[in-house]
């Protein structure tokens, strides 16, 4: 077997501590290169930032605890955004296994800007039935969710006032890692209702979500770390997102040396066959 | 009033039940009329109350929904505003300013109609009432509506019109959608109904040409068969045809009397699936062989699901793994575990995002919808291989219309007009 | 017997079938009532298959334990955590916290499930690595276009790469707006003309093999 044949059957764990060296070493020592920022975050960031004082924005956080390095950030920094604005935020979740988080980072991030639940927020938990909850919300948002995550009538909330329905919420945004999430929102949603949409993925289905930004079915994207890091430079605050992102860049050309590698063996070991069989 | 009372019931009737025919005349000739029309705006002229005010019912919707149409006025400009009030009929004096908006905006091309259902012509002015954000719109509920219109200090307003928001049982919008799955499903009836007189020539698809390869190869080793039917519910196609091609898989599966393992996601799929797996071994002959636990549950939470199988892999591995449906993010960290040890792997998803990761890792990769010919390409049957027909047919109209629908659509903003949108509109997305 | 297993549910199927195409063109609340109404059935019938699931699972790992398999020990430990989490999650009505504070099935939710679970799809990002090395080798002139574009986007997706090649960014954008939205939408023409043609088939009874067997 030669260098290049060993080089490529090298065992896989050896690559999978480089992968994790690229992604401790710039945890410990970041370089804080600068981000651009893309259409499709500056999509959502800037209807956000046009709704007027009071708006109600709807943020369903349609994840589970595994997609949290890529999807917490995002909540976090459009939570920092619709508080500074002053809107009217429904958090709710149509995943089970993320209630107890979407819990979490409300109430963290209102806490930390001085806001009241049920009078400035509210969270109004998980309910059963993916889309059959959407259009139960189109219909009456007090009949999906009689009351909130913490059992309070959400007919006596403030920051339901005038809320009835879907139809009178300015904006929703999904953050998902699947489905139900922001296709779901569509059809159910907006498709029949009428508000606004936005989304927010993990990186991995980004790319299948493009044909839906493109035909104005959502009107902004926050793809993966990458989108949350774009987002808190937009507001400012930079925060994990925008520190994972120097990890991100050395995984990714971490990867992209191992690519250029194996290709370059590979070629190695192609040319020298056909030498041999040009000999033979 | 009553007068205006009777043209908002005449309309009301008109608009939305008027034959297909009558619409088809009317959009055509006011799209003829479209150049006559294109008046120039003088901002001398004198206000007038807005002509033609029409108030009905919004048309295919699900009620509380008013709309309003008026036509185009000499006066319409930058300059001068329209404003549309409401008020129900019981309290008709105490109308409230709804919308204010400048008069060269909003008009009948800019709203979506499609040209079957337009109610008036392109250059009227139309604004929707619905209810939401602000508006309360209830069903059965008599409301008189009008519009004025203001330039500066001057203020002209016309009559009001009585209108009673209703729901709509039929979405006249969407006739085009109903027409073309008619037409799909005909055509796919009609293909079946060929291909049991003929036979149908089937492209050759090489990862499920290997499917007997894998069988093969797992009963050599004396290994077992790992099939994945998802992480779908019944509810998906794309479960559906994984059960459906487990089927075929058992009954060979069975012929060689290889051991077979199918752990599930969601319980009715697991049901479902030992019933296809027990009369596949019933039609291959070999009842005795079936195990009633080779369909089993595990969890219906992703991570756990997949740490359980890549498990499985690495302490039975498995000769041969098939992942057939639906997958997310899981699909990586199984195939490629299956990769570590050794096993042959087939995939097949309509999971587009999903892709990239089974095209890598897996020996053969079956593309959307050959996950759905597959059924129809390990059977043969004439029926299943009829659809395919109907598949492809289907598929080559789409491609006519999108050749077709682009050279229109260029060709109506060359010769500025608006003619192509008859053809177009026929295959627009329109709820 | 034969009328219940096999003629019942394909007229079942063939009845909500139509019902629920049709219902596609009806905006009226009475349709999306029913349209929810069955969902709820849905998730009725759902929850008591769950017992169906739990039931296989419990049978697979006392098989495990009395058969002596290796590792029959791990089925000991499913046991355990499973019936000590619902045990847990009755005890506190299924609430994470109460007051702000955390309850032991919080805990259980934020030290237990939530790391478990990001390290799965942690491990991604480590087998992406491993299958690109693997497997992502220039065979052919199609491959190696494939090659170039995949490190182009991954290089304009971060910050080094942008900085080091300015225009990959816009490339990227490109890329994906471009070139990969239309790819899916030929696949999605393609998928959505295979789910069509196979709920037709069911609809009609013409693919029966979802209930368990061939023809008949």
């Amino acid at each position: 077997m030669t260098f290049a044949e060993r080089m490529l059957r090298i065992d896989r764990r050896i690559i999978f501590l480089l992968i994790g060296l690229s992604t401790l070493l710039p945890l410990l020592y970041p370089v804080g290169l600068a981000i651009k920022i893309s259409p499709e975050v500056r999509g959502v960031h800037g209807y956000i930032e046009s709704l007027p004082e009071g708006s109600v924005f709807l943020l369903s956080l349609d994840f589970d605890p595994a997609s949290k390095p890529e999807l917490y950030p995002q909540a976090v920094a459009l939570l920092r955004h619709a508080f500074e604005k002053n809107l009217r935020v429904i958090g709710m979740t149509l995943w089970l296994p993320g209630t107890g988080m979407a819990d979490q980072v409300i109430t963290q991030v209102a806490r930390e800007r001085g806001k009241v639940n049920g009078k400035d927020y509210v969270f109004l938990g998980w309910s059963p039935g993916g889309s059959s909850v959407i259009i139960n919300m189109g219909q009456d948002l007090y009949k999906a969710f009689p009351s909130d995550y913490y059992n309070q009538p959400t007919k006596e909330l403030a920051a339901l006032n005038g809320v009835r329905s879907l139809r009178d919420v300015n904006y929703v945004v999904s953050l998902a890692a699947g489905t139900t999430g922001i296709e779901t929102w569509y059809v159910f949603g907006k498709d029949k209702y009428k508000f606004e949409l936005g989304g927010g993925c993990t990186g991995v289905i980004a790319p299948g979500l493009y044909p839906l930004l493109r035909s104005g079915q959502i009107n902004g994207l926050i793809g993966g770390l990458r989108g949350a890091a774009e987002y808190e430079v937009l507001i400012g605050q930079k925060g994990r997102a925008v520190a994972g992102m120097d990890a991100q860049s050395a995984t990714h050309f971490a990867i992209i040396a191992l690519v250029i590698l194996c290709n370059v063996f590979y070629l190695f070991i192609r040319t020298s066959r056909g030498q041999t069989g040009q000999r033979s | 009033m009553l007068n205006v009372e009777c043209r908002t019931r005449n309309v009301g009737a008109i608009v939305p039940h008027s034959t297909f025919l009558q619409r088809f005349l009317v959009i055509l000739a006011c799209l003829c009329m479209l150049p006559l029309a294109a008046g120039t705006a003088s901002a001398q002229s004198p206000l007038n109350p807005p002509e033609n005010l029409r108030v009905f019912d919004a048309p295919s919707d699900a009620g509380g929904g008013l709309t309003l149409i008026w036509g185009r006025a000499d006066y319409d400009g930058p300059d001068t505003r329209y404003q549309i009030l409401l008020a129900e009929e019981a309290d008709a004096a105490a109308k409230k300013v709804l919308a204010e908006f400048p008069a060269n905006t909003r008009y009948v091309r800019n709203a979506k109609w499609p040209w079957w259902s337009r109610p008036a012509p392109p250059e009227f002015h139309q604004y929707d009432i619905k209810s939401g954000k602000g508006v309360d719109l209830k069903d059965g509920t008599p409301y008189v509506v009008t519009v004025a219109v203001l330039r500066g200090a001057e203020r002209v307003e016309a009559g009001a019109i009585r209108v009673v928001p209703q729901p709509n049982w039929v979405n006249w919008n969407q006739m085009n959608n109903l027409l073309l799955a008619l037409l799909f499903g005909a055509v796919v009836l009609g293909s079946i109904r060929t291909a049991k007189r003929r036979e149908i020539f089937l492209r050759r698809i090489p990862g499920l040409d290997a499917v007997d390869e894998a069988i093969g190869r797992a009963t050599e080793l004396g290994k077992p068969i790992l099939y994945l039917t998802g992480a779908g519910d019944m509810s998906e196609p794309s479960t559906i045809a994984a059960a459906v091609i487990l089927g075929r898989v058992a009954k060979r599966v069975a012929a060689y009397e290889t051991d077979l393992m199918v752990p599930h996601r969601d319980p009715i799929v697991m049901a479902v699936c030992q019933e296809i797996t027990k009369q596949s071994y019933l039609e291959a002959g070999k009842p005795d062989v079936f195990k009633e636990d080779s369909n089993f549950f595990i969890t219906t939470d992703q991570f756990s699901y997949t740490a359980a199988v890549d498990g499985i892999m690495l302490r039975r591995k498995p000769a041969a793994n098939f992942f057939m449906g639906s997958y997310f993010a899981e699909s990586l960290l199984l195939t490629e575990t299956g990769a570590s040890t050794g096993a042959i792997q087939i995939a097949g998803t309509d999971s587009d995002h999903q892709l990239p990761f089974f095209v890598t890792t897996c020996d053969y990769t079956l593309i959307g919808e050959e996950l759905y010919a597959a059924s129809a390409y390990l059977s043969r049957e004439p029926i299943q291989v009829g659809t395919l027909r109907g598949q492809d047919m289907g598929k080559a109209f789409i491609l006519v219309v999108l050749v077709l629908g682009a050279v229109l659509a260029t060709a109506g903003v060359l010769f500025n007009t608006d003619l192509p949108a008859i053809a177009l509109d026929l295959f627009k997305d329109l709820k | 017997m034969i009328f219940l297993r096999r003629q019942l549910p394909l007229l079942i199927t063939f009845v909500t079938g139509l019902l629920f195409a049709t219902q596609y063109y009806v905006p009226h609340p009475a349709s999306e009532r029913m349209l929810t109404e069955v969902t709820k059935w849905l998730q009725i019938i759902g929850g008591f298959a769950l017992v169906l699931g739990v039931t296989s699972l419990f049978h697979l790992h006392a098989v495990k334990i009395r058969r002596k398999e290796p590792g029959w020990g791990y089925s000991f430990v499913l046991y355990a955590v499973m019936l000590g989490t619902i045990a847990v999650g009755l005890w506190v009505n299924g609430k994470e916290t109460v007051n702000g504070t955390a309850t032991a099935f919080g805990w259980i939710y934020s030290n237990v499930m939530v790391p478990l679970q990001g390290t799965m799809f942690a491990i991604l990002a480590f087998f992406i690595a491993s299958a690109a090395y693997r497997s992502f080798r220039a065979r052919s002139r199609e491959a190696a276009v494939l090659l170039l574009a995949a490190v182009v986007v991954m290089m304009g997706r971060v910050p080094l790469g942008e900085y080091l090649v300015p225009l990959s960014g816009d490339i990227t954008q490109w890329i994906l707006n471009v070139l990969n939205a239309s790819v899916r939408r030929a696949i999605y023409i393609g998928v959505s003309l295979g789910a069509v043609a196979l709920s037709l088939k069911i609809i009609f009874g013409i693919e029966r093999a979802y209930l368990g067997g061939g023809k008949e």
